[in-house]
């Protein structure tokens, strides 16, 4: 039996069509999937990292603290958010220890859970970051926002603290 | 290769859903778009533009063709825009949303809704510093005030997060408080499990100026968010149709009266605005239980003197609405094009919290706070009388009269506390977690403390025998509702709050030291803490957090010496005699009290023979007394003095009721309904007596004015849904029936809060209107603070 060349010419259009949207639909349904990261959402990071940013949570387990790592990169560049939580004991003092950890510039910031500081990071890789270390009753949580540029014309050395900040009044919103 | 795809959609979907034609942004998201820190100045903000104001009573700019052609291209392009934008970010995140009330209810439990179809991208919402670039004394006030830090701050979040992550509950249930604390995330659909929407700044902006300023109708006065926002607009055409999002500031500047069209709505002046957060009731849907009352300031403005809405109220006022005290003209600071003769109304909205500001150190806010809680005579305190056992006659006024004291009596002070100028109860809304109360010391002439009520333990938690102008919520288990678990709440054990004008009573016993000379010193105050120490522990974990500010908001001392006291001069804020003693037979008539409550309104009457209120007074107690005789001579007296008094009049068609004389008791309601369209109380009575007199019209006319004031009267709910059946009207007689169901004190209720004082014997006496506080301190069991 055969067919006539335009229905068959139609149906393989049809089929190429069919197999795109599958793929895309696929594609879509995979880089939409259901974010877990319990402190902040996969949207929220794109904003921070000024644009998609792919996340990746990792729950607490042998004493190793929770950690979700929002990535986004570009040519040549990665811009990251890594934010760790654990609950422990002896909160304040461990904070105190981080923040001294950071050098002489780390600050205490005001308004970010019980206590907080941040600090700027070496750029020992050639780009710049920012580090908070804060905590809510007794969990610890790190905030480092990063980008393997130099000059990142989005994370700039202003914006990387403003985003920095922001990072750690939704995950110590989301902590309290 | 497949990550590169997806991140690729992923920056396409993003750009999309946050794409806007409006060029004004793109200056200013760089720094601002995920929040800044927050900034107790305007620092952040660009210069406004340069702008001369035209003269007063100048008509507005006339644009030129071409003027008006630019404005109507730009109206196109941000429609389009606009329009595309909601497109894509429905399509982004309504798959992912949990319709947990279906389809049709997105926000429920919450009562907000928005114009237009489907969710609303958060990117349409202009963000402070567009606003804040013309309004920069605005934007500092509301940097630092409640509205803009309505989210993100850890006293709601701790509540809120306990909602999220409650079993039975979960995120779309925290649409009920994000309606009012973070309404563009509600709308935004960033209320569901897997959000698909950024956060960063209408989280960190709360109520940012363009969700007041865009709200285009008020739905009713039910509260939780009973608005319909529109989509937030800047400026109207020529025609006075919206334009969508941002526009360039010179579209403004050349049109201000434009801009007022599209931001200003009368309603931001009315109580009613206010309303639609400021009042709260708990649904089933929130609670899988009834409707309960949770906190309704706008009903106690309505009842209150400042409202002129009610003519039962003890005493009169001016007209003053929620904005009047809330939102005071003040002279600016920075530059503001909305100021008028080098004033602003108040962006702070001042009252009571000093939580916020302290922890985030707005030390402005603080101080302006603290300052407003201390002045405007909001409170009057008097140290009244004293009482000894077995005298006849009590010793009052205090100041007024001679009289002797020795060492080893036992006395009782009569300390009375008047809610003098609040326009709303002391304390008002979420008084489980507000803490105000009565501080009350004796002191030897050396400074010895003889006795202390009110006290803080050195933990920090009030004395649980603390009188506390608070409520305590229980839960179907008659355990205390603690950290505002309002989901769980079926009963209020007690609820000490003061109404609006109205006064209390608290009773302090103690006895003087054998060997007392000289004089002692006995003080009272009303301390104010924002929040409870209990609370905060909760929120930052007990001996984590520092002491929160605790404001005296009015104190009274006197000094009374042993031996002979003489009369003395009164102090300037002191009340005149009359008043005090109407204040103690207010407070008497609210602790039940009746026979002490009229003997002190007689004494009003003696000071002020012509004060026809008095007379109503002794009447109004008497008639509650049911004593209907002399109840009818007080009336007759005092519309013998006043014959307009709306109040007497009232009361007198209660008594007409009682006599059978309907022709009379009608003429009294309809003439205070005349004098008082919006009393509840009057329409209600009359409302129930042309029901009674079978006139089922007039009956229905009634009620459905009673529920346009008071949309949850019970007595509206059941009499409309008799008369809406005899009608044939079974839809709306069902619906009414429903409501009144729904609406009414669940009969079992009271046995959760019998169960909790049970347990509780050092505070259940606070549940008793007339109780003493002593010094003879019975060691009795039970936690802390109601714990």
């Amino acid at each position: 039996m055969t067919y006539p060349a335009k229905l068959v010419e139609r149906a393989q259009r049809m089929r190429r069509l069919v197999t795109i949207s599958l793929l895309f639909l696929g594609l879509t349904a995979n880089c939409q999937a259901k974010n877990n990261c319990p402190w902040i959402n996969e949207a929220t990071a794109s904003g921070l990292l000024g644009g998609g940013a792919v996340g990746d949570f990792t729950d607490a387990s042998g004493g190793q603290p929770a950690v979700c790592t929002f990535t986004q990169t570009g040519a040549g560049f990665t811009r990251t958010l890594r934010i760790t939580v654990e609950v422990t004991p002896g909160t304040h003092a461990r904070l105190q220890a981080a923040a001294q950890a950071c050098g002489k510039n780390s600050a205490p910031i005001q308004a970010i859970g019980n206590e907080a500081a941040m600090c700027a990071l070496d750029n020992r890789n050639a780009g710049q970051g920012e580090l908070v270390v804060g905590r809510v009753r007794d969990q610890l949580f790190t905030i480092t926002l990063s980008t393997t540029l130099k000059d990142d014309p989005i994370l700039t050395r202003m914006a990387l603290k403003d985003k920095a900040y922001t990072a750690s009044e939704q995950v110590a919103g989301n902590l309290f | 290769m497949r990550k590169i795809a997806c991140v690729a959609i992923l920056i396409s979907v993003a750009l999309l859903a946050s794409h806007t034609v409006i060029p004004v942004r793109a200056q200013q998201d760089q720094a601002q778009q995920s929040g800044a820190q927050p900034s107790p100045d305007a620092a952040t903000l660009t210069p406004p533009p340069a702008y001369t104001p035209l003269p007063k009573g100048a008509p507005p700019a006339e644009d030129t063709p071409a003027q008006r052609e630019a404005i109507a291209r730009w109206k196109a392009k941000a429609e389009q825009a606009t329009e595309s934008d909601r497109k894509a970010h429905n399509s982004l995140v309504t798959p992912a949303y949990n319709f947990h009330y279906g389809p049709k209810n997105p926000y429920t439990p919450g009562n907000i809704t928005v114009q237009g179809q489907g969710f609303i991208q958060p990117g349409a919402f202009p963000s402070a510093e567009y606003c804040g670039t013309c309004h920069q004394e605005a934007y500092k006030q509301w940097r630092q005030a409640l509205h803009s830090n309505a989210f993100r701050t850890p006293f709601y979040r701790t509540s809120v997060n306990l909602l999220i992550r409650d079993k039975t509950r979960g995120i779309a249930f925290a649409r009920f408080c994000d309606s009012c604390h973070n309404p563009i995330g509600v709308l935004g659909a960033a209320l569901t499990e897997d959000s698909r929407v950024d956060r960063a700044r209408f989280d960190a902006d709360g109520l940012t100026c363009t969700t007041c300023h865009s709200v285009l109708s008020l739905d009713s006065t039910n509260g939780n968010a009973s608005v319909q926002m529109g989509v937030p607009s800047a400026l109207v055409d020529e025609n006075g149709n919206r334009i969508p999002g941002e526009v360039p500031f010179d579209m403004i500047l050349r049109h201000p009266e434009r801009h007022s069209q599209a931001v200003m709505h009368d309603f931001l002046h009315k109580p009613e605005f206010c309303a639609a957060c400021h009042k709260a009731n708990l649904p089933a849907a929130l609670n899988d239980y009834k409707f309960i009352r949770a906190f309704t300031a706008f009903d106690e403005w309505q009842q209150s003197k400042f409202s002129q809405r009610n003519p039962l109220t003890f005493y009169t006022a001016d007209f003053t609405t929620c904005q009047g005290c809330h939102m005071k003209r003040n002279a600016i600071t920075l530059p503001d094009y909305g100021a008028k003769n080098g004033t602003l109304v108040s962006h702070r909205w001042l009252a009571g919290n000093t939580a916020v500001p302290f922890y985030y150190g707005f030390d402005e806010q603080l101080k302006k706070t603290i300052e407003f809680l201390r002045t405007g005579n909001y409170l009057n305190v008097d140290i009244f009388a004293i009482e000894k056992p077995g005298a006849t006659k009590l010793i009052a006024p205090l100041g007024n009269v001679s009289f002797n004291l020795a060492p080893s009596e036992d006395l009782e002070a009569y300390v009375v506390i008047q809610n003098k100028n609040i326009g709303h109860s002391l304390i008002p809304e979420v008084r489980d977690l507000y803490e105000a109360w009565v501080e009350f010391t004796v002191k030897d002439a050396d400074g010895k403390e003889i006795y202390h009520s009110g006290f803080l333990k050195p933990d920090g938690l009030l004395d649980p025998r603390a009188h506390s102008f608070t409520n305590r919520p229980v839960t179907n288990e008659g355990n205390f509702v603690d950290n505002h678990k309002v989901w769980t709440i079926h009963s209020v054990a007690y609820d000490n709050s003061v109404q609006a004008g109205r006064s209390v009573l608290v009773r302090y016993q103690f006895r003087m030291p054998a060997d007392v000379n000289g004089s002692v010193t006995v003080t009272a105050k009303v301390n104010y803490r924002h929040l409870r120490q209990s609370y905060l522990n909760n929120i930052f974990g007990k001996d984590d957090h520092p002491a929160y500010p605790i404001v005296e908001i009015a104190s009274r001392t006197r000094v009374l010496k042993i031996g002979e006291n003489k009369p003395e001069p009164a102090e300037p804020m002191d009340n005149a005699d009359w008043m005090r003693w109407n204040n103690l037979g207010i407070s008497l008539l609210d602790q039940f009290q009746y026979m002490e409550a009229v003997q002190a309104f007689n004494e009003v009457v003696k000071l002020r023979p012509t004060y026809a209120e008095g007379y109503t007074n002794i009447g109004l107690t008497e008639i509650v007394w049911e004593k209907y005789d002399s109840a009818r001579k007080a009336i007759s007296k005092a519309l013998s003095i006043d014959p307009n008094s709306a109040r007497a009049t009232y009361y007198d068609g209660l008594l007409q009721r009682r006599a059978g004389n309907t022709e009379r008791e009608i003429a009294d309601f309809r003439k205070v309904v005349e004098m008082f369209p919006q009393s509840r109380d009057a329409r209600r009575e009359l409302g129930i007596t042309y029901y009674q007199k079978n006139d089922n019209k007039a009956a229905l006319e009634q009620f459905q004015a009673l529920q346009q004031i008071d949309p949850d009267d019970l007595a509206a709910h059941y009499n409309l849904s008799i008369l809406y059946r005899r009608m044939g009207k079974k839809e709306e007689a069902a619906e009414q029936q429903a409501m009144f169901i729904d609406k009414k004190v669940d009969p079992g209720a009271p046995t959760y809060s019998l169960n909790y004082l049970r347990i509780h014997p050092e505070i259940a006496i606070e549940s008793i209107p007339w109780h003493i506080h002593s010094d003879r301190v019975e060691q009795t069991p039970g936690p802390q603070n109601g714990k």
